[in-house]
Formats: C-alpha cells, sequence, structure tokens
C-alpha cells in the first residue's frame, strides 16, 4: 500500500454520471412496448366497497386492463403483520390506500380512464388518532384490535431508583410524521417474459427483501422473479418493505404480459409514500444531586395507521436504544403500537431514535436546570463509555460520545454564547445542545446480519464487486470501492461495483440499520485481502520468488527485496487464468458480525458497534411573529474511522437539515384522515435558502469490530437536532415546546401564556 | 396532463383574436409557473393555450423622466430586478422582484401572469397599489388603463375582463420626497410564498409624512390598504410608540384569511408586527428594542 486511500475525501463514484443526468432510475427505463399504470386512491378514511364498475375505463381506447381487490391474490404480505393485499379488497382503512390500477398505453390515457371507474362505497366510522382508537368501543382497524403491538422491558428496581433520587421530572412529548423527502419518488418498471419470470427494476433499498415480499404478495415463487436495483434517489428508510407501488407495478405485469411502468408523481407519492411514526412520549426520570440518572421509566403510544408495516421494531427502538446511551440500571418502558385509519407510517431515517431522543434530550436539558448544571456535563456525566457493558447487554466495543460533547460545544463557543444571553429584545438568541446514539447494524432478521461480497479480478486487473447491499445515494459503493482499491493497491477509477440484481449478486439483506459499512465493509475487506493473496500467489510463481515478498501498489506487484522483479497486474492475472485452467480470479467472502439476536427480555448485544454524535446550535427567535431561525449548528459524529469524510460530512449536513425540517418547517396537514398539503408548496421541506450555516466534525474511535475501524454514519446524524432545538428556543424565551413541529403559532400562544400566568 | 394546442402569435392584435374566437376554451400562457401546476393538476383543463412568448415588445422595461416607468406586462421577475432602471428609480420595487418566490420562479415567472393569476400568496400587488402603479389592459375594443388598486379585485380575480390581456404597469415619476418601504413575512425560512406583506409610501414633509400608503398583502383576499393607520401617521412625528399605534390600527382594520399557512389571528400578529417594524424603519428607528 503506497497511497491511502481509506480516509481520503473523495466524491461519490457515481457522481459523474449523476451530475451529467445519465445515471438510470427506474422511470428512466423504457422498453419496447412498455404501457403505464395508474392508481385509484380511497377518498375514505374507513369504507365498505360495495361495488366497482370498470366498464367505463375499460372502454376507453388506449386501456389494457383495469384490476381491482377482486383480481388480486387472496394471500396478504406485510413485514410481520400479514394485513394488505396488492390492492384493497372490500374494506379501504385509510385515505389514499390503493383501490384500483389502470395499464394503458399512455399515462394520459390511463390517468383518464381513473376518472371512469365508478365506486360504491359504504362509509364506515374512522378512529383518526391514537385517542379515537384507543377509546372504549372504538371501531377495530383490523379485527385483531386497534393494539397491534405492545413492549414491556423492565431492569433493575425502577421504583427503588426514583426514592433514591434527589430530583424526579416527568413530562409529555409528542412527535409528528415527517415525509422522507427523497428527490426521487417511488417509480418501478415491470416485465414477464416468455417463461413467466418476472424482472423488476425499482427504486429499493433491498432486493432480496423487494423479492421476498413480492413472491409473498403475488403468492408466487421468490426465484421465479428477479429484482434489479435500478439507480436510487434516496430512500431514507421507506423504500426498505413497506411502500406499495412496486408490488403493485409487478402485479400489473404479470396481468397484462407486457412490460408495465409505474412513476409516482410527488403527490402520489405523498399519498403512499411511508411517513414516519408520530408518538407520544411519557418519560419520568429521577436523578441524584450531582446528576446521576437513579431511574428512567418510560410509556409510548404510537401510531402507526392502517398497516404496521416495520413500525413495532421502529417502537422498540424507541423504547429502548437510548437506554444504551448512558450508564443506567433501574429502567422501565411500556410502548403499544396503535392502528388508526390513517397512512401506515413506519421506517424512516433514525428508525424510532429520533422520537425518544427528542424526549430525552428535552428532559435532560430541562433536568440539568433543575439542578443548575450545564448540560453537557449532565450528559457527560452518565455517558456510556468504551468497554461498558449497557443496561440491555449491549458491548460498546468503542464510544466517542465525551470526544463529540467536547467537539461540539468548543466549536460553538457554548459557555460564551449562553451566557451572552439576556432574554430582552424582540429578537432572542439562545442555544441547545443534544446527545445521541445509534446501532452499526441490527441483528434481527433468522439470527443473521452477515454480508457477502463477490469480488472478481478481470484479466486487465481491474476488479468488479457484486453485492446486494444498496447504494441509494448514501455511498455505500463509494465505501466498498475505497477499501478494495486500497487492499489491492490499484486506482479507486479500476473498481466498478454491480448494481444489485437476485439473480447474480450474493445474498444480503440491504442497506437498513447502518449496518452497510460494518458488515459489507468488512466482507469487502475480506474479499479483498483473499484476492489479493492469490494475486501474490501467482505473481510469485511467475516471478520466482516468495508471495511474502510482494507487495501491489499502483498496479503493480513488486517484490520489496529485489527491485527487477515486478509484473503489472494485467501479467499476473492473465497468468493466473492461463495456468489455473481457465480459472480466473473470483473470490467471495462473507462476515457475519458475532452478535445476537435479542432474547425475549429484549436483552443482547445485538450490532457489531454503536456509533454517537452531539449536536449544538444556536436559534433566534423572533417573539412578535414566533418564527425560530437556525442561525448556526456544530454537528460531531463518532463514526469510528471515517473511510470518506467527505460523505460522513455529507450525511451530517443532510441529516442536520432534515431535522431542522422535521423541528421547524414540516407539518403533515390532515383533516378527517385526508392530507391536506401532500405537495412540495405546502409541506415545506428545508431549501437552500432555508438553511443555517453547517459545521460538522468527525470523532474517529477505532471500532475494534469495524473494517479499519470504521461504524455507521447518517443514521446518529438526524438524531440531535429535534431536541438541540427545542432546548435552543428555551434558552431564547424561556418556553419550553414539548410537541413537534415547532410553529409559529406554539411559541406565539406559549409567550402570551407566559406573560399572562393567570388568564 | 390533457393535450391541448399550442399558439404562438406574434401580434397583440393576432393574440386577441385568438382569444375571441375561443373563448373559455382558450387561456394565456406568460410565465407559465402556475397554469403549468395547474394543467397537471388537472385543475385547469384549457383546450386552447395562447403563449404571448413572441410578443416581444410586452417585455421590454422603459423609462421617461416625464413619463415614468412602464414594465411590459411579459417582463419576468428576474428581469424587474436587475434592470437598472428599475434599480435607480424605484428601488423598492426592484427588491421586491429580487426576493421574490424563489430563484426558479424569479427567473421564469412574468410580473403580469402573476398579477393575472391574483394568487393572495404574492409580493408585487400590494407593492404596486403602494407606489401608485396603474396597469394597461388591450381588449377588443382597445386600450384601457386603470389604477392597480382597482385591479385587484378578490382571491383569484382581477377586473381583467374575458378576452382581455394585461399588457403594462405603469409607475408615475419617482418622488425624491416619496420613500418606500417594504416588508414580506415567511411563515418559516422553508416558505417560498408570503404569509403577509406590507408595503408603506408616503411623502417626507418636513420630519413628518403625508401622502401615506399603507398596503397590506397576502394576508387577506386581495390587497388592503390600511385607512386608519394611513390617516393616523399623516402629519404625525414618527416615533417608536406611533408605529406601535399604527400597528394596532392596522391589526383591527385588517379582514385576514385563513389557510393552512396560518389562520387569521396568526395573520393578523404578523401584519402588526410587520407593519410596526415598517413604520419604524422608514423613519430610521430601530424596532428591534422594544416589542410592541
Amino acid at each position: 500500500m503506497t497511497v491511502s486511500v481509506v480516509g481520503q475525501p473523495m466524491p461519490q463514484v457515481s457522481a459523474q454520471e449523476k451530475v451529467q443526468g445519465r445515471a438510470v432510475y427506474a422511470g428512466d427505463i423504457k422498453m419496447a412496448g412498455m404501457l403505464h399504470a395508474k392508481l385509484l386512491r380511497s377518498p375514505h378514511a374507513h369504507a365498505r366497497i360495495l361495488s366497482i364498475d370498470t366498464s367505463a375505463a375499460e372502454a376507453l381506447p388506449g386501456v389494457k386492463v383495469v384490476v381491482t381487490g377482486d383480481d388480486v391474490p387472496r394471500r396478504r404480505w406485510g413485514v410481520h403483520h400479514k394485513q394488505q393485499n396488492v390492492l384493497a379488497c372490500g374494506l379501504v382503512r385509510f385515505v389514499g390506500e390503493e383501490v384500483a390500477a389502470v395499464v394503458a398505453t399512455t399515462e394520459a390515457v390511463a390517468q383518464d380512464a381513473l376518472e371512469l371507474i365508478r365506486i360504491e362505497y359504504e362509509e364506515l366510522p374512522a378512529v383518526l388518532d391514537i385517542d379515537a382508537a384507543l377509546s372504549e368501543g372504538a371501531v377495530p382497524v383490523h379485527p385483531e384490535g386497534n393494539v397491534v403491538d405492545e413492549i414491556n422491558i423492565a431492569r433493575g428496581d425502577v421504583e427503588a431508583g426514583f426514592a433514591a433520587a434527589d430530583i424526579v421530572h416527568e413530562e409529555v412529548y409528542t412527535t409528528h410524521s415527517q415525509y422522507p423527502g427523497y428527490m426521487e419518488p417511488m417509480a418501478t418498471v415491470a416485465a414477464t417474459d416468455g417463461n413467466g419470470r418476472l424482472t423488476v427494476w425499482t427504486s429499493t433499498q433491498s432486493v432480496f427483501l423487494a423479492r421476498q415480499r413480492l413472491a409473498e404478495a403475488l403468492d408466487r415463487p421468490i426465484s421465479s422473479i428477479r429484482v434489479i436495483q435500478a439507480t436510487v434517489g434516496g430512500g431514507f428508510g421507506a423504500k426498505i418493505v413497506e411502500e406499495r407501488s412496486s408490488v403493485i407495478a409487478a402485479f400489473l405485469a404479470t396481468k397484462v404480459d407486457r412490460p408495465v411502468r409505474l412513476n409516482l408523481s410527488r403527490l402520489d407519492d405523498i399519498q403512499s409514500g411511508c411517513f414516519s411514526v408520530p408518538m407520544r412520549i411519557r418519560l419520568k426520570m429521577g436523578m441524584t444531586r450531582d446528576g446521576t440518572i437513579t431511574a428512567k421509566d418510560v410509556t409510548i403510544e404510537a401510531e402507526c395507521g392502517a398497516y404496521a408495516g416495520l413500525s413495532p421494531e421502529v417502537m422498540l427502538v424507541t423504547a429502548m436504544r437510548s437506554d444504551n446511551m448512558q450508564r443506567l440500571e433501574n429502567v422501565r418502558s411500556h410502548a403499544r403500537m396503535i392502528h388508526t385509519h390513517t397512512m401506515p407510517r413506519g421506517a424512516f431515517r433514525g428508525f424510532g431514535g429520533t422520537q425518544m431522543s427528542f424526549a430525552l434530550n428535552s428532559h435532560m436539558s430541562t433536568m440539568a436546570d433543575m439542578l443548575g448544571m450545564d448540560p453537557f456535563d449532565l450528559h457527560r456525566r452518565n455517558a456510556i463509555r468504551t468497554g461498558d457493558l449497557s443496561v440491555h447487554g449491549w458491548e460498546i466495543g468503542s464510544c466517542g460520545l465525551p470526544e463529540c460533547l467536547d467537539q461540539v460545544s468548543t466549536a460553538l463557543d457554548w459557555t460564551a454564547r449562553r451566557a451572552r444571553n439576556t432574554r430582552c429584545g424582540v429578537l432572542r438568541r439562545g442555544v441547545g445542545m443534544a446527545a445521541v446514539m445509534h446501532v452499526s447494524g441490527n441483528r434481527t432478521m433468522g439470527n443473521w446480519d452477515g454480508s457477502t461480497v463477490v469480488l472478481k479480478v478481470n484479466e486487465d486487473g481491474r476488479v468488479v464487486i457484486l453485492t446486494a447491499e444498496s447504494d441509494m445515494g448514501q455511498g455505500a459503493n463509494t465505501m466498498l470501492t475505497q477499501i478494495c482499491a486500497q487492499e489491492l493497491g490499484i486506482p479507486v477509477s479500476h473498481v466498478t461495483v454491480q448494481a444489485p440484481d437476485t439473480d447474480n449478486s450474493p445474498y444480503c439483506l440491504g442497506s437498513l440499520a447502518s449496518r452497510v459499512t460494518i458488515n459489507a465493509g468488512n466482507a469487502m475487506l475480506g474479499a479483498a485481502r483473499q484476492a489479493r493473496s492469490q494475486i501474490l500467489e501467482a505473481a510469485a510463481q511467475k516471478l520466482g520468488c516468495e508471495a511474502a515478498d510482494l507487495t501491489i501498489a499502483d498496479g503493480v506487484v513488486h517484490s520489496g527485496k529485489n527491485p527487477n522483479l515486478f509484473a503489472p497486474l494485467p501479467e499476473i492475472c492473465r497468468y493466473h487464468i492461463f495456468r489455473h485452467g481457465g480459472e480466473g480470479i473470483l473470490v467471495r467472502h462473507t462476515h457475519d458480525p458475532k452478535t445476537v439476536m435479542m432474547n425475549k427480555e429484549h436483552y443482547g448485544n445485538i450490532a457489531p458497534a454503536y456509533s454517537f454524535a452531539a449536536q449544538a446550535l444556536e436559534v433566534e427567535v423572533d417573539t412578535e411573529t414566533g418564527q425560530v431561525r437556525v442561525v448556526e449548528t456544530y454537528l460531531s459524529d463518532d463514526c469510528g474511522k471515517a473511510i470518506n469524510p467527505l460523505t460522513v460530512h455529507g450525511q451530517s449536513a443532510g441529516a442536520a437539515v432534515q431535522a431542522v425540517g422535521w423541528t421547524l418547517y414540516e407539518e403533515l396537514q390532515m383533516e378527517g384522515g385526508r392530507v391536506m398539503n401532500g405537495n412540495l408548496a405546502d409541506y415545506t421541506m428545508p431549501t437552500a435558502e432555508a438553511v443555517p450555516t453547517m459545521h460538522s466534525d468527525i470523532v474517529e474511535t477505532d471500532e475494534p469490530n469495524g473494517p479499519l475501524g470504521a461504524k455507521g454514519a447518517s443514521e446518529t446524524a438526524i438524531l440531535p437536532g429535534a431536541p438541540a432545538i427545542a432546548n435552543a428556543v428555551y434558552d431564547a424565551i424561556g418556553v419550553r415546546i414539548t410537541d413537534l413541529p415547532i410553529t409559529p403559532e406554539k411559541i406565539l400562544a406559549a409567550l402570551a401564556a407566559k406573560e399572562q400566568p393567570h388568564a | 396532463m390533457h393535450s391541448f394546442e399550442f399558439m404562438e402569435p406574434t401580434t397583440l392584435a393576432e393574440a386577441l383574436r385568438l382569444l375571441a374566437t375561443h373563448e373559455d376554451d382558450a387561456c394565456v400562457f406568460a410565465g407559465g409557473t402556475a397554469l403549468l401546476l395547474a394543467m397537471r393538476q388537472r385543475m385547469m383543463v384549457p383546450e386552447i393555450v395562447v403563449s404571448l412568448g413572441r410578443l416581444h415588445d410586452l417585455r421590454t422595461i422603459g423609462w421617461t423622466p416625464a413619463g415614468g416607468l412602464r414594465i411590459g406586462a411579459l417582463a419576468r421577475h428576474g428581469d424587474v430586478a436587475r434592470s437598472e432602471l428599475v434599480q435607480q428609480h424605484y428601488p423598492m420595487l426592484a427588491g421586491v422582484a429580487a426576493g421574490l418566490a424563489n430563484p426558479q420562479v424569479r427567473n421564469q415567472a412574468t410580473i403580469g401572469g402573476n398579477l393575472c393569476y391574483a394568487d393572495p400568496a404574492t409580493d408585487p400587488p400590494s407593492c404596486l397599489i403602494a407606489m401608485g402603479a396603474e396597469v394597461t389592459i388591450a381588449g377588443p375594443d382597445g386600450e384601457r388603463r386603470i389604477p392597480m388598486r382597482t385591479f385587484s379585485v378578490d382571491f383569484f380575480t382581477t377586473a381583467l375582463e374575458p378576452g382581455e390581456i394585461l399588457t403594462g404597469i405603469l409607475l408615475p415619476p419617482p418622488d425624491p420626497q416619496r420613500l418606500g418601504h417594504y416588508r414580506r413575512h415567511l411563515r418559516t425560512a422553508a416558505e417560498h410564498r408570503p404569509v403577509a406583506n406590507v408595503a408603506l409610501t408616503a411623502r417626507r414633509v418636513g420630519s413628518a409624512w403625508d401622502e401615506v400608503r399603507l398596503v397590506v398583502g397576502a394576508a387577506t383576499p386581495s390587497p388592503q390598504s390600511m385607512t386608519r393607520a394611513e390617516a393616523y401617521l399623516a402629519g404625525r412625528a414618527i416615533t417608536l410608540d406611533v408605529a406601535a399605534e399604527a400597528a394596532s390600527l392596522v391589526a383591527e382594520e385588517l379582514a385576514p384569511i385563513s389557510d393552512g399557512r396560518g389562520d387569521a389571528a396568526f395573520r393578523r400578529q404578523v401584519v402588526r408586527a410587520a407593519t410596526r417594524r415598517i413604520v419604524a424603519e422608514a423613519a430610521g428607528l430601530d424596532w428591534k428594542e422594544t416589542a410592541a
């Protein structure tokens, strides 16, 4: 290794094709004879479908087929709770649920045909929020009732912990639903071939989970389906297994036996996309005078909407993950996942972590004030450390949380800025902070969290990597390329990562739980080292020396002992093929981390590593208009060795912006279960002009289980934003907002209430 | 989007003829930023789209010392913002155009299209009314000229008759004694459309003002002149207390709309704050020190 590639900031390997507009997204794919699909959605939150008349739609010239719930397989699909059909069968459970689909020669004809479908509904009473769903005699969304999942976790002696506390604080926090807001709305092309096999090109975070789901929903063998990942324009969790349009597109292709494209418009995507899970969290904590947490008691009510999807897994994260960030002994969580007649919610960057981070960090800040402590000191006092075993059995191999806290407090000049606040004037500034943790990997499926990489060295010494871990824009392919190039001693431009394809790629779970860098990165490292030793063996044979004396740099194998002994890689790679009966260098390496599934008590070391982050920021609150502006933010991510610092900074900045959006700008407005602002003019995500001065830094702990010391990045960074803003607002104006989003109206109302305490 | 016929007349007369022939089946395309959204969502389904893109005369911005400014209806917001004539003689208007919506809209949408669409959540109407603008309208029977304040009628409604085309905006010659200020309020920094705006112009007479025009936009179905505050401010030395009192008068007189961007009470509060600030600012006072 002459040149270090790992650790160098470099643009993503996909950057060039993307900026040139040449990356092929599913919506770009055109095939001979391809047809177009459009979806008809339910206008009712809860209704029985009495009849559907598709005759007028079918009669429209250009329409190939109109399908309804009567045409789809009876088998239901879902993550754990099998609750959905390809299209609604007999009953609709939320406004926007797909009740019919049209396939036609053009999108415009398909759209026209939708307007000709006549559906007779019998409207039924609907439960539209948690309280209604839990009320006495509430209409059940599913026959099993409205509580679809319940978690109870208890460790230590919580009551004794509270008894030992000097101060106890209890508060209820509510968090709202956020649209994942990826740049690319869902798009799928599906086609059957003459043998009846189905191929699906789609925007997905996991081709193998996509295929498994399609097999279930379409009720056909897994191997009769091939899923190929098109370029993905962002996923943020929503494209793991919960979106519905790829399932519908695949089904339609089987009905017409011609290629079918289903591109969702932004309006469609918002109606069928996967928003995050809103929650109500009651948090009670006790501390001794020195700030040591003695007990923590959490009650969670979470709303998954009409179908559970991944929401129960999301809620489990909310219920226990943040406990592992601190040295706790006495903790208790009770969490319930509740159905309503609203859009299904589910996985979202942070996977349940943002909700609890808001509650916990708001609480920590409040209790720091009660103790007269600086919140940084309170976090430091309780922070878990490298080598600790957490209350839920997590083995903390590396923890840079104290360093993250130091970095952001120094960078923001915390103490000085905090002292500057005088709480007077029209525009008031305040500072806030938060600290968080996240997993890198998570053993939840089939006692397996492994990843396999196939590495093929071509006859010219350049390589192709096969994996089914998805690059959805987050940089997985760049990470693999950097590790591979460094280990093999070749330029990064000599590495190609193939798009995931269930027919050709090794089985992988895909991009979720921040698992790809640590697991696929380790598999890549193993594969590259295996290939390297094969190259060196072949070179040793050819050059007549010991393999141990040889090394590879800049694509040339050379001896460290004799400068006259060298050979360029193409020579060795061809030699290997010719001298091994035509066998080129083709290696496969699997890495399955030494983790365990949680036991029934939710105990056990589920992840090979844990990432940490902290954020400190300053806001300005306009006391006359209620507007909150984030002025400047510092975010520090402990992601272990940063394989590509440029990507890590990009992820930190992007996550911080998404958190600002969730906290201040984005608000899903619903009336009667209907989305009232389902477009990007009215559902306002942050724009370039709406973003503060942003800074990020990296704490490079050396993770013993990570490839070259690396852990996951990006999900951790979304977790601290909301409470840091809420804490800064409190610092600025003395008003504590406990329900997100922090709107101008809430600020004005809270200020008014504060000025007239007796009103 | 439904298919439609796209017509590109090269003269105003031809454009007017097309509108007269096709009546309700036709609609006018200027910058298209609002129209295309409406068509894609099938809120508008015109059979004939009459583009004014080739009427190059309607793009020009001209100025004479005696006649004032004439902005062609097809001038884009970016054109207005970058025009040296506008920047030099009407900085208030240049500032409004430079901050309108977002760069994409400024570089495509036209000022005429903006006025004709009459979406309340925008900036130019209140600003132009406060500046004493007039508009010119071409129709089958020739051209007419009306004050901007009578052009904006209501929510998405203007004084334009069927078959007419807005051709230009006229501003009186600049008066060195007339001050002009404008404030736009976005609900959050991520918004591109104002929840409220306030435009203020007045003639300086010694240390006081007269001929005060105070117009609120975006918070109301169409721009609302704040006559009580205008009368109150005329002839008075402006202090922070006077600014606050004017803000209260405006808040009382205002008839705000309620929608997803903010209810009436919120808009009233925002307009009150904006009014206090704009009056203080125009008088060179610092509004940041005390709240209303």
